[in-house]
């Protein structure tokens, strides 16, 4: 892309007040298989759909979870909208839910007791 | 995207523990070594070359300022919570990279083509069928679509070439998204003047 293109393009996009760097947003998307260019307007339109992504999710997250008695968004609260929430399930692979590794022996180890007593 | 290298990932933010019965676990340690190797971002150059291909992540500052911004002006937002929107981030510009976008845009510059009036476009059709008309996506998709356009608008006022969105044969798999007039043998092409 010649200078005063690119130029143009920065021009339109700082117009948008975009906060993401949209050369990191290409090389993701360069990761996904069947890519291999990716025109200006497809980037600028995935940077901007990220940012309000990162929005929405936050807010929602925060919103159903822990915010009213701690006032803090945590992991728990992110992977219980993943869970709840239709427009967040492609999330639920990577969010998954935490349990301390005693615990789930312990559960292990009652399931197994049930399973003797049958 | 490889689901157990994130998974490999969270369990290293050593944090305190939730509890659940039934459902999908990821087991912690208890030990919070605090260790991220993983998110530092703020430099562009050769540092990153070990990262796999699966790591690459948003620099979490401005990942973290967005949320920051979201949320009501009291709140806070755990540190485990921002490197977990970061790999969210990745997921999501990977799962829109793909059949949604390609679509939208081919629709997009289609309605692009009558220029009295810009019509909306309804792609519906592409986002797959768990997804519906409230989704997500959809939504953000159709509120970008008066921003894209007065960006486009920009883009082709020094009369650009335009761009092609090539979509191609049965025989190999490739998205090409390009402003260049390539020709590419064997890849059928739609021309947008």
């Amino acid at each position: 892309m010649s200078a005063k293109n690119m130029e143009k393009v920065e021009q339109a996009t700082n117009r948008k007040n975009i906060s993401l760097p949209m050369s990191r947003v290409r090389l993701i998307m360069k990761s996904s298989p069947d890519v291999s260019c990716i025109n200006q307007d497809a980037l600028f339109l995935t940077t901007k759909a990220t940012e309000l992504f990162v929005q929405h999710l936050a807010l929602s997250s925060y919103k159903n979870g822990s915010g009213k008695e701690t006032n803090t968004l945590s992991y728990s609260d992110l992977a219980n909208a993943a869970e709840e929430s239709e427009t967040f399930q492609f999330l639920t692979d990577i969010l998954p839910k935490k349990i301390l590794a005693r615990e789930y022996l312990k559960s292990l180890e009652e399931m197994e007791k049930d399973a003797d007593n049958l | 995207m490889d689901g157990d290298s994130s998974t490999t990932d969270t369990t290293q933010l050593g944090i305190t523990g939730e509890y659940m019965t039934g459902g999908t676990y990821v087991l912690q340690t208890q030990d919070d070594d605090g260790d991220e190797s993983f998110n530092d971002h703020e430099d562009g150059n050769g540092s990153k070359d070990h990262f796999r291909e699966q790591d690459i992540y948003l620099p979490i500052a401005n990942v973290a300022r967005i949320m920051k911004n979201a949320i009501p002006q009291t709140g806070k937002i755990a540190k485990d919570a921002k490197e977990c929107v970061q790999e969210c981030v990745s997921e999501f510009i990977s799962f829109i990279t793909s059949e949604p976008l390609k679509l939208y845009l081919q629709k997009f510059r289609e309605a692009m083509k009558g220029e009295k009036g810009i019509t909306p476009v309804t792609v519906s059709e592409g986002l797959g069928e768990e997804l519906t008309d409230d989704s997500f996506t959809f939504s953000v998709l159709k509120g970008l679509h008066n921003e894209l356009m007065l960006c486009y608008f920009e883009l082709t006022a020094g009369q650009l070439p335009a761009g092609l969105i090539t979509a191609d044969g049965q025989q190999q798999n490739v998205m090409v998204y390009t402003t260049s007039y390539q020709q590419i043998p064997g890849v059928q092409q739609i021309q947008f003047s």
